[in-house]
Parts: C-alpha cells; sequence; structure tokens
C-alpha cells in the first residue's frame, strides 16, 4: 500500500499550498481594494486637472505640479481616457501636458525598450495621443506582430509619404493581425492613399495584393482601373474575386468590359463577384450576359446573376420574365424569386 | 467464505492499487501542466489587451460580419428585454436572426409589436435540410434585425435555419437567455483577425445567478448565496480559466460552449450544420470542424477568449442540474463514440494523439473510475484490508489537491478580471471551493455516470430546464 507517511507528506505540502492560497487571494483583495479607491481619487484628481488645463489652454504651474506627481500607470489612465474624446487643438494641447510632465518622453523611452509587452505600451500611448514622433514608425518593422499592429494605428494619423510606403509594405506582413491593422489604418487615412496605393498595386501579387485590393475598394478611385485589370487575371482566385469587386467599385466602361470577360471565368467564386460588381454598375449592356448567367450551374452564381438583373432596371426584368419562361428550371426558379423579391430587398 | 472473499477483495486492491496510483498522479500532474499553461496565457492574454483601443480597431468597416442566431422557443416574457440587450451590442457589423422554433406562446407576435416586423421574402440556399420555415420578418425600426418563424425541429434545427438566412462572414450562436457583456463580439472576434486558420472561438461565460440584472446586461456582479449555484460559479471558473485557457496554449480546445460562440459560416455550413441527433451538438460540431480541417489539411484552430463575455443562469434545484450534467455526460459520451477514428490517429494531430485521448480517459471515464474507486475503498474498509487511518487520509490528500486547484483558479481569476472584488463575494467564494468536493463532486459522479447509462441505452432526451429568472435592481440600482 501506499505509504502513509507519503501521504502525510503530501497534505502538508497541499494544506501549505492552500494556506498561501488563501493568503494571496486575500491580501491581493486587500490590495486591490485600497488601491482602487486610491486610484479612482487619483485618477479623478488628475482627469480635473487635465481637462481644466486642455479646455483653459493656458498653463496652471500648480496643476502642472499636481499632475507631474502623479503615478506614471495613474498618468497613462488619466491622459488616455481624455484623448480618446479629443481632437485638433485640444488634442494639441493635450499632448504639450503630456510632453511637460514627461509622459512622452517615458512612453518613448518605453518604444526602444527590449521586451515588446513594453514597446507596445509605449506604442500605444504615443498612439493614442497622436504623437508625432518617427520612433513610433520604426516599430513598423518591430519583431513582434502585436506592436506591428499597434504603430500600423499609430500611423493611420500620420498619412505622410513615408508612412504611407511602410504601411504598404506591411500589406504582405504575414501576421493577420499587423496586416488587418494596416489596412485599417490605411481606410482612415482617406484618399491621400489612392496614389500610391495604386502604384503600389501595379507591382504586386499574393498576400499584398489581396490585402491592398480590400483597401483599394472602400477607396475606389479610378486611379486603380489599370491594377485592378492586372490583378483580374491573376492566378489567385482570391484575388481575381477582389479585383472583380473593385472593378465593381470603379464602375467605368473599362471596368464594365473587363467584369463582362470575368463572367466566364472557371471559379464560381469570381463569376458571382463579376454579376454582383456589375448590377452595382447598373450596366445594363450586360443583361445578356447575365441572363446566360442565371443559368450557371452555381447557386451563388444564379443569385448574384438575378440580383444584379433587377438592378439593372428593365432590361434586366425583360431577362428575368424571359428566364421564367425558359427550359431551365433553375434559372426560372431563381428568376421566380428575384421578381417576388420586395422593392427593399433589391440589390 | 469471509475470509475468501476477504483475500480475494485484498489481493484485488493490492493489484488495482497502482493503476489507481498512476490514474491520480497522471491526471493531477496534467492538472497541474494546465494550471501553469493557463496561468502563462493569461499573462501574455492581459498583456496584450492592457490599454487596448479596442475601440478604434474594431470599429472598422473592415471588421467580418457577425449574425447572431438567438433561437428562441416560448420566450414570449423575456425575447423582448433580450433582444434590446442584443441590439445594443457594440459592434459595427451586426446582423441579429431570431429563430423561433415553433413557439406555442405569443412570442412571434411580442416581436412583431415591439419591433415593427414587416413580412419579407428573400433569396436564400437551403444547403441544410431543416424544418420548414413559415414566414419570415424584418423589422423596420432596426434594419439589422431578421425574425424566422419555422416549425418546431429543436435548437440544432433552429441553428441551421439561422445559417441559412445569416449573411455574416462569422455566426454567433447563443443561447435564448445567455445575456452578453456590451463589448463581448469586440473581445470575441479578435482571435478571427489575428489568424486566417481560427475557425471559431469560445469565450469565458460566468453564473448570473446572484447578480444584478437591468436591460439583459449584468450591473453588479455577486457571488450567490444559494448552494448549488454558488457551487457551480467555482466549477465555471475552473472549467473556463484554468481547463479550456489552459487548453488553448497547448492548441488542444474542442469545446466551445453553446450558450455563446462564434463560428466561421462557411466553415460551418461546409460541415454539414448542427446535427440534429445528439444531445452535444455544441461540442460535436466543433469536433466535426476540427476533425475536418485536419481532414482538408489544416489545423482549423479553435481559439479560446478568457474575457469573460456573456452570462448564464445555473439551475439551482438538484433535479434540474441533475438532467443538465446527466444530458452533458451523455454528449461527450456520444460525441466521442461518433468520432471515435480521431482516438490515436496521428492525422489528427495533437487533438487524435493527446487531447481526444484526454477527453475519453479523463472527462468521460472520471465519473466510472472515481465510483470504482469508492466502491473499492467501501469494500476495502467492509472487508478489513483497508485500514480506516490511511482511507481518510487518502481522501484528504484528494480533496486537498483540487481544493488547491480551485484555490488558484480564483487567484488566475483575481489578478485578472477580479469581477469578484468584495469581501463578501471572496469569503463566499472560498467557502464554494472548500466545500465543492464534501458531497456535491459526489453527487456529480452519480448524475455522470448516469448519464453515460443513458447514453449506453441509447436515451437522447434533454430534460426540462427550470429557471428562476435574473435578479432584477433594486429601487435603487
Amino acid at each position: 500500500m501506499v505509504s502513509v507517511d507519503l501521504l502525510h507528506i503530501v497534505m502538508l505540502i497541499e494544506l501549505g499550498l492552500l494556506a498561501v492560497a488563501v493568503v494571496l487571494f486575500f491580501a491581493h483583495g486587500v490590495w486591490l481594494s485600497l488601491t482602487q479607491k486610491r486610484l479612482l481619487r487619483l485618477t479623478g484628481a488628475g482627469r480635473d486637472s487635465l481637462a481644466r488645463l486642455v479646455t483653459r489652454g493656458t498653463v496652471n504651474v500648480e496643476e502642472m505640479s499636481a499632475l507631474r506627481a502623479l503615478p506614471r500607470y495613474v498618468q497613462v489612465i488619466a491622459f488616455l481616457e481624455i484623448s480618446r474624446n479629443l481632437s485638433g487643438t485640444g488634442k494639441e494641447r493635450l499632448r504639450f501636458v503630456a510632453q511637460e510632465i514627461g509622459l512622452i518622453d517615458r512612453a518613448r523611452a518605453l518604444c526602444a525598450d527590449r521586451k515588446w509587452q513594453r514597446r507596445l505600451r509605449g506604442a500605444r500611448i504615443l498612439s493614442q495621443l497622436d504623437v508625432a514622433d518617427p520612433l513610433v514608425q520604426t516599430l513598423l518593422a518591430d519583431e513582434h506582430p502585436a506592436v506591428r499592429a499597434q504603430a500600423a494605428e499609430w500611423a493611420s494619423s500620420q498619412p505622410s509619404v513615408p508612412v504611407i510606403s511602410a504601411m504598404l509594405s506591411l500589406l504582405a506582413d504575414p501576421a493577420t493581425q499587423a496586416r488587418f491593422a494596416v489596412q485599417n489604418a490605411l481606410l482612415r487615412m482617406g484618399r491621400v492613399v489612392a496614389e500610391p496605393l495604386a502604384d503600389f498595386l501595379q507591382n504586386q501579387s499574393g498576400r499584398a495584393a489581396e490585402a491592398g485590393l480590400r483597401v483599394a475598394e472602400s477607396v475606389a478611385e479610378p486611379s486603380f482601373g489599370p491594377a485592378a485589370v492586372r490583378l483580374s487575371q491573376s492566378d489567385d482566385v482570391a484575388i481575381r474575386v477582389g479585383a472583380a469587386r473593385l472593378l465593381g467599385a470603379i464602375g467605368d466602361a473599362r471596368a464594365a468590359e473587363r467584369l463582362m470577360a470575368m463572367i466566364h471565368d472557371d471559379e464560381a467564386r469570381v463569376r458571382a463577384a463579376a454579376a454582383q460588381s456589375l448590377g452595382r454598375m447598373q450596366h445594363w449592356q450586360a443583361g445578356s450576359l447575365l441572363g446566360d448567367a442565371l443559368r450557371d450551374r452555381t447557386w451563388r452564381v444564379r443569385r448574384e446573376a438575378g440580383l444584379a438583373l433587377r438592378a439593372i432596371g428593365a432590361a434586366g426584368a425583360l431577362f428575368l420574365r424571359r428566364a421564367l419562361k425558359g427550359d431551365d428550371r433553375f434559372a426560372a426558379d431563381m428568376a421566380q424569386q428575384v421578381l417576388d423579391l420586395p422593392d427593399a430587398a433589391a440589390g | 467464505m469471509n475470509e475468501m472473499i476477504s483475500s480475494l477483495v485484498s489481493q484485488l486492491l493490492v493489484k488495482g492499487q497502482y493503476a489507481v496510483l498512476l490514474y491520480f498522479l497522471a491526471v493531477n500532474g496534467w492538472y497541474l501542466v494546465l494550471l501553469v499553461s493557463s496561468l502563462l496565457e493569461l499573462r501574455r492574454h492581459m498583456l496584450l489587451i492592457t490599454d487596448e483601443s479596442r475601440h478604434l480597431l474594431l470599429s472598422s468597416t473592415l471588421s467580418p460580419t457577425i449574425s447572431i442566431l438567438a433561437p428562441a422557443y416560448n420566450e414570449e416574457a423575456t425575447i423582448e428585454t433580450s433582444l434590446r440587450a442584443l441590439l445594443a451590442l457594440q459592434y459595427p457589423n451586426l446582423e441579429v436572426i431570431v429563430i423561433s422554433d415553433g413557439s406555442k406562446d405569443r412570442t412571434v407576435q411580442v416581436l412583431s409589436e415591439k419591433f415593427d416586423l414587416v413580412p419579407v421574402k428573400t433569396i436564400y440556399e437551403q444547403r441544410i435540410k431543416t424544418r420548414p420555415v413559415r414566414a419570415l420578418y424584418r423589422s423596420s425600426t432596426y434594419p439589422s434585425l431578421v425574425v424566422v418563424d419555422k416549425e418546431n425541429g429543436g435548437k440544432a434545427d433552429a441553428l441551421n435555419v439561422g445559417l441559412s438566412f445569416a449573411r455574416g462572414d462569422l455566426v454567433c450562436a447563443m443561447d435564448a437567455d445567455t445575456l452578453i457583456e456590451a463589448d463581448g463580439l469586440q473581445r470575441m472576434v479578435r482571435p478571427f483577425l489575428y489568424a486566417t486558420d481560427v475557425v471559431a472561438t469560445g469565450g469565458t461565460i460566468r453564473v448570473v445567478n446572484g447578480s444584478e440584472v437591468k436591460f439583459g446586461r449584468v450591473v453588479k456582479t455577486a457571488v450567490p448565496t444559494d448552494l448549488l449555484a454558488g457551487l457551480q460559479v467555482v466549477e465555471y471558473l475552473r472549467a473556463f480559466l484554468f481547463g479550456r485557457l489552459g487548453w488553448n496554449r497547448l492548441g488542444g480546445n474542442i469545446i466551445i460552449s453553446g450558450a455563446f460562440g462564434l463560428f466561421q459560416r462557411d466553415a460551418v455550413l461546409d460541415a454539414g450544420g448542427y446535427l440534429h441527433d445528439t444531445v452535444g451538438e455544441d461540442m460535436e460540431l466543433v469536433l466535426r470542424l476540427k476533425r475536418l480541417s485536419y481532414e482538408n489539411g489544416g489545423a482549423g484552430k479553435i481559439a479560446f477568449v478568457p474575457d469573460p463575455v456573456a452570462w448564464t443562469e445555473v439551475p439551482e434545484s438538484a433535479r434540474s442540474l441533475g438532467r443538465q450534467r446527466d444530458r452533458w455526460h451523455r454528449g461527450l459520451a456520444d460525441v466521442l463514440w461518433r468520432h471515435r477514428a480521431m482516438l490515436l490517429n496521428p492525422r489528427y494531430g495533437i487533438t487524435g494523439l493527446f487531447v481526444y485521448p484526454y477527453y475519453a480517459f479523463v472527462e468521460l471515464l472520471a465519473p466510472v473510475i472515481e465510483a470504482v474507486g469508492i466502491g473499492s475503498l467501501a469494500l476495502g474498509l467492509i472487508f478489513g484490508v483497508v485500514d480506516w487511518k490511511f482511507a481518510g487520509l487518502f481522501y484528504l490528500t484528494a480533496y486537498g489537491l483540487g481544493t488547491a486547484l480551485t484555490a488558484f483558479t480564483l487567484i488566475l481569476e483575481d489578478l485578472s478580471f477580479h469581477r469578484y472584488d468584495s469581501f463578501r463575494d471572496r469569503v463566499l467564494l472560498f467557502w464554494w471551493a472548500l466545500i465543492e468536493n464534501l458531497g456535491y463532486r459526489q453527487l456529480t459522479v452519480y448524475w455522470r455516470l448516469r448519464g453515460l447509462w443513458k447514453f449506453i441505452r441509447g436515451r437522447k432526451d434533454w430534460g426540462v430546464m427550470e429557471r428562476k429568472g435574473f435578479r432584477p435592481v433594486t429601487a435603487a440600482g
């Protein structure tokens, strides 16, 4: 049998662990209760001082000293809370105060730290305060994806040529997290990214092209046309789908011509995207092609073709009614479903 | 005769002791590994989310569209509040689909009156066979709200109908009575944005009993004073913060709570949706998604988000709880049986070689082994081959280990999210942790054994869940 002595030893160890757990659990509770009360008091005071400094616009030495005297973590909480609700002059004043009390220098030091979590924290502070610091730009090449993503978020408020260029190169980032942040930041930058993105897409393939097409579709500038046409002939299905959507968003004659060719693509996803884009453009000249697509072997293509015909208007309705009488029962069924739709559901 | 039996029992116990000891050591050793793993994972998670500006990043138009699938059956009393809470969730691209699963009360009429529903037609592809849809409605005041009225077919069938109508890239499956935190979806969607191979995510579900609820949101958390609800609070904390989080770091998650989970819509449709003929449809779907992704050449990650994202009401009567646990265990047995080809099969990577055997030998068979252990001990004591002192010490050792593990889980919660921060809550939590192994655990062994027995006999009924309802806020609150 297992020795009783061994059981005694194990029990003693367990008892010790349990005692440690009890002490930790309750001591942490006491510590939390004390620090949270203090934190609330200090953050409240910091927030009030900051609000006064920001709204008044003049520096009050006493208030600055009070802010400076706050613990770092309280400063961070107070500044970040207020920064979310500020822009323009208010944010500039906030940055000035942050600089004066040493918070920005501290964040910069964190950005240069060896540990990724500190670099992340530094980048978060500088991002939320919109500090135009080249140090954060260097973090776009950081080894940790969370830090790169945070630097990308910072970049959304710094739309300079070098920043945009660095951001575009990150569209090929292997980490989804960083890629998503870059796409999001480029979108927030607005139309200023159109020209560099159009140039970028001209020479790209693979992951970078796919991510770039998504941004381009939202920006929807005619300058993306040549790149969209080129990428619509890619071997990669996801890229062809992205290109079809972008062509639909651009909506010029060249885009329509290319989309009409894409409706014969080997891949159903591409055909569906092309049909959807033609509907989005309300390109009535594609009516006949879309009528043919109603007989597609894939349900999704038939649905998009039907909805596109409906979006085209009278000409499209003609093709839908013709399909009702046709010999293809799948096309007839889809045409019936589309014609039965109420107005609000179209498109 | 007595001597012969006594000698036989003695021999059995002596031979079995090493097997039992080995099992005890292996299981508890593994629990310690999980505890360390969850500690590391929680630390990494907290570092990533501290000061995170989630609002800015996740209010993007690039965020995936989420369709919430909310099955409802005879929910006329609560549906309005639950639905308003869902519509107020903080997420940019959101669609809410309520599926009335043949409700016999006024669920659909209440929805129609309160949300200005109008009948609509839509084009949808029925990739999964379901019970017929009677009518489809859209709200004229909330454009993102769709209501499907269908014939009764059970939760799985309702979710399958919802899948057909959903337009989102992601679908969120939930129970009608789950309370989701306002920013719960923002937290849950994170893994999908951070990795391409994620097929599903689950989050920490907390017990709402004892807490104050206002307009479908938990406004004040409190540990319940009710015995069974209180014991389940520590049980849930241990299951999520220690079990699932620990497995998450090791890439071995195969469970997402049916109360709240987020899935890639296409992956679920490709897999054939939810199965009707199982009581463990949540786990079955997750394991099937995992299995199919291995078979299609990927690993299909199931991610777990430790943030407390949703709250659920747990049963407070032994009868209801027993039925629930019995059903859960039947579900586990059924799912493992259906996917038995994965057991120790290297084709399924860590899931086949490690996770599946864990669930089979530790989770599924634990009640059997515990029952055998208790039975042998009783026999040993009756025939005098085990002395009382030893039996007592062994029980205390097992009890101490279980309690220590639970206590460290409470510390994990306290160091991370500390939702139970009053002194009263701490005392109560610790009290429930201390008494959990004194009767309650043995009761769950009985319920799970019953579930296993019913599974062997082929029972697939759900049983009835009695709910008390949420505790409303007081006038002052």
